[in-house]
């Protein structure tokens, strides 16, 4: 079993390292970023007059500034950088600060004054489509519909035995990655720009950088790696334009990093959703029809909105084969701050609502929940959800077996119930698509070169998020090539010098390192070989530790094989890949994941703890054990944060909760102290598609298997996350759990 | 309330020294000045780390006399003549302190952010238990949030961090 130590760890544990925000450089100077207190608001004026005259201060850019367009967004740029006429939520940006430090910063920041006429708020996604609401863009609230469709809906549901019809709503989850957003960006004395600053797709950041400051992509190098956390919170830009405007308007470094309140105000969240199923089986307890309608929150600007709103239409019939299924969905202009990506992207929220249906619908019909599943789960050589052909695998059975198997000896193993508590065992399963899905450009590649100093460099334009993205690439390559940790060099996160590899999202990374060596090594090694058998007269070389060697012996080191001579190269670009089937966003790669989690209900104070969380997940051959069971369990309790504790309020698109004593994450005394991952590795004999990433597959399908829990527990049927203890409590005072009522403890069984 | 903006961002500095991981430093400071911010800024010990600011994600913990303290709480003049140690000094003259080597063996972390501070929290606890069970794991973590890891790396280093104290001694 490999258990290899991370590259990046000994800098971690001792604090060496130097995260992008731990930069400093002489001469620079603190930036801050003035948001709109309003959500919805005209601005009249914008006068710096009064901050300017404060001792200090460096630069102050407004939307005057912009040398090119001001607007971001990776895929539709309708973000204002500086707001000039209307600001959208309470995040937008109107001016920003340089100063020589961060007080005067924030003094200066208090004294630009911008005049606003409030308008009308629209901080629900009804009153967003009320007829009589205001534009908050040029076409209107609606920023993406999408929807899939076969068989006859109506038809099959007049033939149904039961019919579940349920609205769930998921709440708007905080990424509350550790560092939050920030860095330096540093005029360089050619007039170039050096951006230091997070993000996960480093390219990308570049051409929305050129575009807003009107300077040639060339001219703009991303170091984007390290980063404390991010969880697709910062793929979007976020202060990357301020600092760089500020940079150009100084020629000074400019240094910002936003407080935990600021990132809250600012950065994008989960999309909040309400999804409507309407679900119904035949009388043998196959599902039949599936019918729904979901309602996303996307905030203020698009960002990924249309794309997530896609891949929750596409997974809303998840890994179940139903011959009728009926699928809408409306992305929803609000002022409810910006709702983009993040890890699950889409996939959570519609699974926390499919298992949910499955669930209701075995109660319904005093079916086994693990049957129905098993009787509906799709097969091997069963097609995607949209009809595409996929990468065949066993993963939905798999993992579905496997959990079954632990959730019946949970389920049957004896508890001590105290009476004021109730245990709950609950499960449920899900598939998720990695990559863009086809028909987005979706490129990866990477590179292996031979360096004169005799290092075998790798480089790819990933970043290192903390998913281990770096640990990944030194198994594969120490692996596919033979040679030893050492011998390497790895290169990542800076524009100046790797190769686009496309995003570090959509769990690709693994995946695209994988691929990428697939087709590295051959040329790569066959390159090495031919010279070292120039060198040495020798043949039946092989790569090994520290260099070449021939029948077992040791030859040459790499260093005496690249000294004084050319470097070698080998260079690969690909897409993903895509289902040979042409249907937009339609996915080909999927990962499984199975959940059983067992539940203790406090009747007295409607507290719900998760007293054991398992993650049974099929994603092909594990590369490194502790990067792959730490993504699972990180992901999980993540989720299990999504489902009992974390939401970020809003009222009137005002935040309420602002920093991590409101705004609830997991900590130690919230989770099971010990988690259990299994991995399920086979793949098919014929599958040459290799390790698929797991960086979202943990956190999917762990909220409906707590509401699963909570239902065996209680009888308490979830529909709304996060659940609170008000809500469990009026349940059980209802239901008259406590005194002596009938708990249903048939649940998922 | 009318605020002199000539003057308000000349405020007194006061001269204030500690013992920094053994070495005696002296810092002139703003009275308000928080420790995270002299450490990080003034004094470039950037592995203490920033995250709520508020006393609630533990990032920044360091020990001030020996006991965990959150740096973004205390002012830098209380620091005075205070003896205080942060993640930088758990691996003085290169060797790791047996909680770092556990946190790396187990996957203690992720994205590490959290870690020098999940670090110091584990170094105060098995200072003072060294068979530490899961309650006194949990108290002495409670105030350190981390957001890769779901914890189980966490634990299983602090368990592995105290069967390697206990093999030294």
């Amino acid at each position: 079993m490999k258990r290899n130590r991370r590259p990046d760890g000994k800098e971690k544990v001792t604090g060496a390292l130097k995260y992008l925000t731990d930069l400093s450089f002489p001469n620079m100077l603190y930036g801050k970023i003035a948001r709109s207190p309003f959500p919805h608001a005209r601005i009249l004026s914008i006068s710096t007059e009064k901050a300017r005259q404060l001792p200090g201060v460096q630069a102050i850019v407004t939307h005057e500034d912009i040398p090119g367009l001001n607007g971001f967004g990776i895929v539709t740029p309708d973000q204002p950088v500086l707001c000039k006429d209307i600001v959208r939520y309470v995040g937008d940006a109107v001016a920003a600060v340089a100063a020589d430090s961060i007080d005067i910063a924030k003094r200066a920041i208090e004294l630009i004054d911008v005049q606003y006429e409030p308008l009308p708020v629209l901080d629900s996604t009804e009153k967003a489509l009320d007829p009589s609401a205001p534009f908050l863009h040029p076409d209107g609230n609606v920023l993406h519909r999408a929807g899939f469709q076969k068989g006859d809906i109506e038809e099959a549901f007049s033939k149904c035995r039961a019919v579940i019809e349920e609205t769930y709503h998921v709440p708007r989850q905080l990424h509350a990655y550790m560092e939050t957003e920030g860095g330096v960006i540093v005029p360089e004395k050619n007039g170039t720009l050096t951006v230091y600053v997070g993000t996960q797709h480093g390219f990308k950041d570049r051409f929305q950088l050129a575009r807003i400051l009107g300077m040639p992509e060339s001219d703009i190098r991303i170091v984007s790696s390290p980063m404390g956390g991010s969880f697709g919170g910062k793929d979007e830009l976020n202060i990357q334009p301020y600092g760089a405007l500020l940079a150009l308007a100084t020629g000074r470094p400019v240094k910002i990093h936003q407080t935990r309140q600021e990132s809250m105000r600012s950065s994008i969240k989960r999309h909040p959703m309400a999804i409507t199923m309407k679900t119904g089986v035949d009388e043998a307890g196959k599902l039949i029809a599936h019918q729904t309608v979901i309602v996303a929150d996307t905030g203020a600007y698009s960002t990924l909105g249309p794309a997530i709103l896609d891949f929750a239409v596409e997974h809303a019939a998840g890994p179940y084969i139903i011959p009728a299924v009926h699928t809408q969905g409306i992305s929803v202009f609000t002022n409810n701050g910006v709702s983009g990506e993040f890890r699950g992207f889409g996939g959570n929220q519609i699974t926390f609502a499919l298992e949910g249906q499955i669930d209701r619908l075995a109660a319904a019909i005093g079916m086994d929940g693990l049957e129905i599943r098993r009787l509906n789960l799709r097969r091997e050589q069963d097609a995607g959800p949209l009809g595409q052909r996929i990468a065949e695998t066993n993963g939905a059975l798999d993992v579905f077996e496997s959990a079954a198997a632990l959730y019946r000896e949970k389920k049957s193993a004896s508890l001590q119930e105290r009476p004021w508590k109730k245990i709950g065992t609950g499960m449920a399963v899900t598939m998720h698509g990695g990559g863009l899905g086809f028909g987005r450009m979706d490129p990866a590649g990477g590179r292996l070169t031979l360096k004169g100093n005799g290092k075998i460099e790798i480089s790819f334009g990933f970043e290192e998020a903390g998913q281990g993205i770096l640990a990944v690439i030194e198994t594969i390559t120490t692996e596919q090539l033979g040679c030893a940790k050492e011998d390497l060099s790895i290169v990542i996160g800076d524009t100046a010098v790797v190769p686009s590899s496309g995003s570090t999202t959509a769990s690709r990374g693994t995946s695209m390192v994988w691929h990428s060596l697939q087709r590295l090594k051959k040329p790569f090694i066959a390159q090495l070989l031919k010279r070292a058998s120039l060198l040495t007269g020798k043949e039946r070389l092989s790569l090994g530790e520290g260099g070449i060697w021939s029948d077992g012996e040791f030859l040459l080191s790499y260093k005496d094989l690249a000294c004084g001579q050319a470097e070698i190269v080998a260079e690969t670009e690909f897409d993903f890949p895509v289902s040979p089937d042409p249907i937009d966003s339609a996915h080909f790669l999927y990962t499984y994941s199975g959940v059983v989690v067992q539940v203790e209900a406090d009747l007295l104070t409607g507290k719900i703890k998760v007293t054991d969380l398992h993650q049974t997940v099929s994603a092909g051959p594990m590369v490194n054990e502790m990067g792959f069971v730490g993504q699972i369990e990180g992901g999980g309790v993540m989720a299990l944060g999504y489902t009992l504790l974390e939401d970020v309020v809003m009222k009137d698109s005002q935040y309420v909760t602002e920093n991590l004593d409101t705004y609830l994450i997991p900590g130690i005394m919230d989770v099971p102290f010990q988690l259990s991952v299994e991995p399920i590795e086979a793949l098919p004999e014929q599958d040459h598609f290799g390790p698929r990433g797991v960086g979202e597959i943990g956190t999917v399908a762990v909220a409906p298997a707590i509401a699963s829990a909570i239902y065996d527990a209680l009888g308490l049927q979830v529909n709304q996350l996060p659940v609170h203890p008000e809500t469990v409590l009026k349940s059980i005072e209802e239901r008259g759990v406590f005194h002596g009522g009938q708990s249903s403890n048939s649940g998922a069984s | 309330m009318e605020v002199n903006h000539q003057t308000a961002g000349r405020a007194e500095v006061l001269s204030v020294s500690f013992h920094l991981n053994g070495e005696l430093v002296q810092v002139n400071t703003s009275p308000v000045a928080r420790v995270v911010d002299v450490l990080r800024d003034e004094l470039d010990q950037t592995g203490t780390k920033l995250s709520c600011g508020i006393g609630r994600c533990g990032a920044c913990s360091i020990l001030v006399n020996g006991k965990l303290t959150v740096s973004c709480l205390l002012l830098a003049y209380q620091l005075d003549g205070a003896s205080v140690t942060t993640i930088e000094g758990l691996s003085g003259q290169g060797e790791m302190d047996p909680v770092q080597e556990a946190f790396l063996e187990e996957g203690g972390f992720q994205c590490g952010y959290c870690t020098p501070g999940m670090v110091m929290a584990v170094k105060s606890l098995l200072d003072s238990n060294h068979e530490p069970d899961q309650h006194a794991i949990q108290g002495a973590l409670a105030g350190n949030l981390c957001r890769c890891t779901g914890y189980g790396g966490i634990i299983r280093s602090v368990q592995c961090a105290a069967a390697k104290r206990n093999a030294v001694r």
